[in-house]
């Protein structure tokens, strides 16, 4: 009995699938390590845009979580210099303000620059920082709130005890104990409970310096009234941090306030949440990865794609008889199409499965890479289904398609050209005749490699643009640790000069000169010479406005002055950092209007407006470093003050020795080795050097794939040729050797690509990325001389020796069999 | 010049498939012998034997004075470089280089930097044709610069496996020509074929059936001029 009609077409569709899809699988089977190395392409690219921006997204999501958790404030008001006023005075005013009914929240602090001593035994950790002292009536401070990562909390009780949290990093990077004890400036011993995290150390910024200062700046948080009692400041404040309504307008609360404390009669800096150094960095800096991962992990993914595009083309170009014989037995292009698209499918699935795994292995290498440098309250690390969706969608649909159009050129033939054999479906030279009039050097064997390369020039393109994505991505990302490392290197030099181990005392305030306790600091039997220094905080106003830390010296002095980089200094004036100047749109000799400080009082200081002209700049990449010759003073009334002092160790001493002795010193805030930035930051790059050790090898895997896929490929286009060589005695090395030179061309071509493109990555991070997230360094493009013997190693040298993988297919071939008719 | 004793040639690793049984065939400098059988009787892995492109499993043969069913794997090579030379029935020559560049490469694999290539194919009758890639070239001229290209090496054996057969008849007459030319010129010149036509213009018609030789000597009908053949 017949089936109904509808049933058996649907039993030889379902068959006709079958088919299709065990034709196709042992298609896969046929080219599996092509089809693999395809995939794994594939998956690093979508994997690594997948890991690296749901990294992103954790961060984004847990600097929110955290920054809410602990009630950042909205506004912060500082008290100019050393200006202070009475407890309640501040947040009198605040709150005395017309809309004081917009401010949620309103802390008085006390925020003094200290010194921490955290030596244990032989190890010397003696480091600048910050105390902060709040009211901890209610158990901590309600804004800015302490987040105890490790030991206790403080309790009420504690208010005026020597007992104080200190910043988690700070522990954390130094390994201390959960609790212990410290000695703070002063020389007083206090205890600390435990390790503590507040928003503004989220990312430790000391003002003034470059960034990332977790192991050498130490937060101190204290109930206010220790912190008054062991700063020598009984009953004083100089900070107020406030929260405002969400339905209140920050600017004109800020406004208000700045003008209600500026009747007090002091100076103050306003500052908003997004200026905070620490928050702005949290947030610019996952943004500005973000577009970095996006970029790296576009070009590993279109190196991917291009990839997949030269893998399918010889799929179908070997399939063109068969293509031809089902066009010929009358069968739909459409469903001849179907089996190489199929197997484009399974490359793109195949692709997408090692992509989710490759992003999960990185998200969970990162997650815990930033957790444990990036401490934060609260970290969310959900697993990004909608993105590893979104990303696992373009990782199948690109390379799909990718896939789909060589195939549609394939069923666009006439039957009896896919059918054709012999020297009738010799297809033409592609660009070889070009070189037919260009007189190369050398003997055939010499001109065959640029030939082939000439004879398909598609796939020779794709091949280079493939790997030229990678190397642009390798490049992209050592020559942006490069410029960081020269800037480094460059600050380093500078601030060293003659006097490598010149340490920066800073005073406990601005100190005449001849203060008994300024006078003992160079009378310390461990320090050499000293000069006194006058640091005021300023802000230049030009094309863009940049903050300023002056220092006024005698540029005469024997210890150190900055080094004046191209015209020699031109009368006196400021000293500015080349990349100030450009900033600020000036040259040496033009004026600038510097907002500075100037003394009021005999410890309260205002700010005044001057147009300064630039003397001269100076080759230190720090922005915000700038100098003024001690004439100067003059003009901040300031004559015989210093806040700073520069002293070299005395013959036979260290700077530890300086340091263990001033700290004695009731006059001394801190002493530190001015290149004590600089050694941190070489030290967290070397902590890097293995990570980037792993991602080199990663990338020249990538290379190597895609050029093992392209002389595999190029192998199998020319297994007749080959043969055909053999046959005449050529040995499997000569040809082995053509094609080492073919691929060399394709390196050095795709090596000069991804130079360039990964050159311009670097000016981009530098230029771009690093100028909103670290303006106070000036980084220029720099590429160090490993990079680029990488680069050759990489670019050049694994992608010529790629065919050497040939080498066994090339010895076992068939002679014979490959000599007659084959597809 | 070329000499086979007792060899034989067997496939596969279960049922062995037999294609050559105790094969002895003696070919001398200056001859032209064409080897006849029809598909499936061994006639091409007689010539990839004595071409060192495979090996016997049992017998020797020695070609140019070179025992290659002893020789190792560089000996091959050195062999197929210095004694013989290839024409292929689909040709196989170089997409990427001109005729004369095909033929430069066969001077440059025999090492002979003497040879003008433009000269060899005007030999072969391609002096017009030597600047054109071989998509530029007719079948028959691409044979012919496949030809000349063997005899640029200068080897004394040349080896033919259907080199008429993509082509049509007149041109396969001119490339049968070029074989007798050589062969006159002191090489030994095999061809394989299945076109019985063609060994009636050869000096030798060895027959193959099944692996063996059925027959070996002058065309039945005697040595035909060129002009006579039909096919």
């Amino acid at each position: 009995m017949a089936r109904p009609v509808s049933k058996i077409c649907a039993g030889d569709i379902m068959k006709d699938w079958f088919l299709l899809l065990r034709w196709s699988w042992r298609d896969l089977r046929k080219y599996w390590v092509k089809v693999i190395a395809i995939a794994l392409v594939i998956g690093i690219g979508t994997g690594a845009y997948a890991g690296l921006t749901s990294t992103a997204n954790w961060r984004r999501d847990s600097n929110v979580a955290s920054v809410e958790l602990l009630n950042m404030f909205d506004v912060r008001f500082e008290l100019a210099g050393e200006s202070s006023v009475d407890k309640g005075e501040l947040a009198t005013a605040a709150l005395g303000i017309a809309h004081a009914d917009s401010l949620d929240g309103v802390q008085e602090r006390l925020v003094r620059p200290t010194q921490v001593d955290a030596s244990s035994g032989a190890d010397t950790l003696l480091v600048p920082g910050s105390m902060i002292g709040v009211d901890i009536a209610d158990g901590g401070p309600a804004i800015n709130g302490w987040h105890v990562e490790t030991g206790s909390a403080l309790a009420p009780s504690d208010a005026g005890e020597p007992v104080v949290l200190l910043d988690y990093g700070f522990i954390f990077h130094n390994d201390l104990p959960p609790s212990g004890s410290v000695t703070v400036s002063g020389g007083e011993d206090v205890a600390y409970a435990g390790g503590a995290l507040t928003p503004e150390y989220f990312m430790v910024v000391p003002e003034n310096t470059s960034t990332f200062a977790q192991g050498t700046y130490a937060g101190v948080f204290t109930s206010l009234e220790t912190a008054q009692r062991l700063t020598g400041m009984e009953g004083a404040v100089n900070d107020l941090i406030v929260t405002v309504a969400d339905d209140g307008d920050r600017d004109v609360v800020a406004a208000e306030i700045e003008s209600a404390i500026g009747d007090l009669g002091v100076g103050v800096e306003v500052m908003m949440k997004e200026e905070d150094p620490s928050y702005r960095i949290l947030f610019e800096d996952v943004e500005n990865d973000q577009e970095m991962f996006s970029i790296f992990a576009f070009l590993i993914f279109a190196g991917a794609v291009m990839g997949a595009f030269n893998l399918i083309t010889r799929l179908s170009e070997a399939q063109r008889r068969e293509i031809g014989i089902s066009m010929a037995l009358g069968i739909s292009p459409r469903k001849i199409a179907l089996r190489p698209l199929l197997v484009g499918a399974q490359i793109a699935f195949l692709g997408v499965v090692f992509g989710v795994l490759v992003g999960v292995l990185l998200g969970q290498l990162m997650r815990s890479v930033l957790v444990s440098f990036l401490p934060l309250p609260v970290w969310i690390t959900h697993f990004q289904w909608s993105l590893f969706a979104w990303v696992a969608v373009i990782g199948f649909v690109i390379p799909f398609f990718a896939a789909a159009y060589p195939v549609w050129r394939a069923v666009r033939v006439k039957p009896i050209e896919a059918i054709r054999t012999g020297h009738l479906a010799s297809r033409g030279g592609g660009l070889a005749p070009l070189l037919k009039r260009i007189p190369l050097p050398g003997d055939t064997f010499a001109q065959l490699p640029f030939r082939n390369l000439l004879r398909a020039p598609r796939r020779a393109v794709l091949t280079t643009l493939g790997i030229a994505a990678v190397i642009a991505v390798l490049v992209g990302f050592l020559g942006s640790i490069d410029s960081f490392v020269g800037a480094i290197d460059r600050g380093g030099n500078a601030i060293k000069g003659d006097s490598p181990n010149r340490l920066v005392v800073t005073l406990e305030g601005v100190l005449p000169t001849d203060d008994p306790g300024v006078v003992a600091i160079g009378d310390a039997t461990s320090v050499g010479e000293t000069i006194p220094i006058l640091q005021i905080g300023a802000k230049a106003s030009g094309v863009e406005d940049v903050d300023l830390l002056i220092e006024i010296l005698d540029l005469d002095n024997d210890l150190w002055h900055p080094a004046i980089s191209g015209d020699k200094m031109q009368g006196d004036g400021l000293i500015l950092a080349e990349a100030a100047a450009e900033d600020l749109g000036v040259v040496v000799g033009q004026s600038v209007s510097v907002t500075h400080p100037v003394r009021t009082g005999p410890t309260t200081f205002g700010f005044v407006e001057s147009d300064i002209v630039v003397a001269g700049l100076h080759d230190n990449p720090l922005r915000f470093a700038a100098y003024m010759d001690v004439s100067a003073l003059e003009s901040v009334n300031a004559v015989g003050l210093a806040n700073v002092m520069y002293a070299n160790p005395a013959p036979g001493f260290t700077p530890g020795d300086v340091q263990r002795e001033l700290f004695e010193l009731d006059a001394v805030s801190s002493a530190q080795k001015a290149s004590a930035a600089a050694d941190e930051l070489d030290d967290l790059m070397a902590q890097f050097v293995g990570i980037l050790q792993g991602v080199a090898f990663f990338v020249l895997l990538l290379a190597v794939l895609m050029a093992f896929n392209s002389a595999s490929i190029s192998f199998e286009e020319r297994q007749r040729e080959h043969a055909t060589m053999f046959a005449y005695g050529v040995r499997v090395r000569k040809a082995l050797r053509m094609a080492v030179v073919e691929n060399t061309i394709i390196g050095i071509a795709a090596t000069a690509i991804g130079f360039g493109g990964g050159l311009w990555m670097v000016w981009w991070v530098v230029n771009v990325t690093a100028k909103e997230t670290m303006p106070n360094i000036g980084l220029t493009v720099e590429l160090s001389p490993a990079t680029l013997v990488t680069l050759v190693v990489l670019g050049i040298l694994a992608v010529a020796i790629a065919p050497l993988f040939t080498v066994r297919r090339m010895r076992r071939m068939d002679l014979p069999g490959t000599l007659r008719v084959m597809e | 010049m070329i000499e086979l004793r007792k060899v034989s040639k067997q496939f596969g690793d279960g049922v062995p498939i037999v294609a050559l049984a105790d094969v002895d065939l003696h070919v001398d400098a200056g001859e032209f012998v064409v080897v006849l059988g029809p598909s499936g009787s061994g006639k091409t892995t007689l010539l990839n034997m004595i071409g060192a492109l495979d090996g016997p499993t049992g017998g020797s043969i020695v070609v140019d004075s070179v025992d290659i069913s002893k020789a190792g794997r560089k000996d091959l090579f050195d062999f197929r470089r210095t004694s013989v030379s290839f024409i292929f029935q689909s040709f196989n020559i170089f997409p990427g280089l001109t005729a004369s560049e095909n033929v430069q490469f066969g001077a440059d694999v025999a090492g002979r930097d003497e040879i003008d290539p433009v000269s060899v194919l005007e030999s072969v009758g391609l002096g017009e044709r030597v600047d054109q890639f071989p998509h530029e070239l007719s079948g028959g001229e691409q044979q012919r610069v496949a030809i000349a290209r063997a005899l640029a090496t200068g080897n004394p054996v040349m080896l033919a496996d259907e080199p008429t057969g993509e082509l049509d008849f007149e041109t396969g007459v001119q490339i049968l020509e070029l074989l007798q030319k050589q062969a006159a010129e002191g090489r030994a010149v095999l061809v394989v074929t299945h076109n019985r036509e063609i060994s009636r213009v050869a000096d030798r018609v060895v027959e193959l059936s099944s692996g063996r030789i059925v027959s070996d000597g002058p065309p039945a009908d005697g040595k035909a001029r060129l002009e006579d053949l039909r096919w």
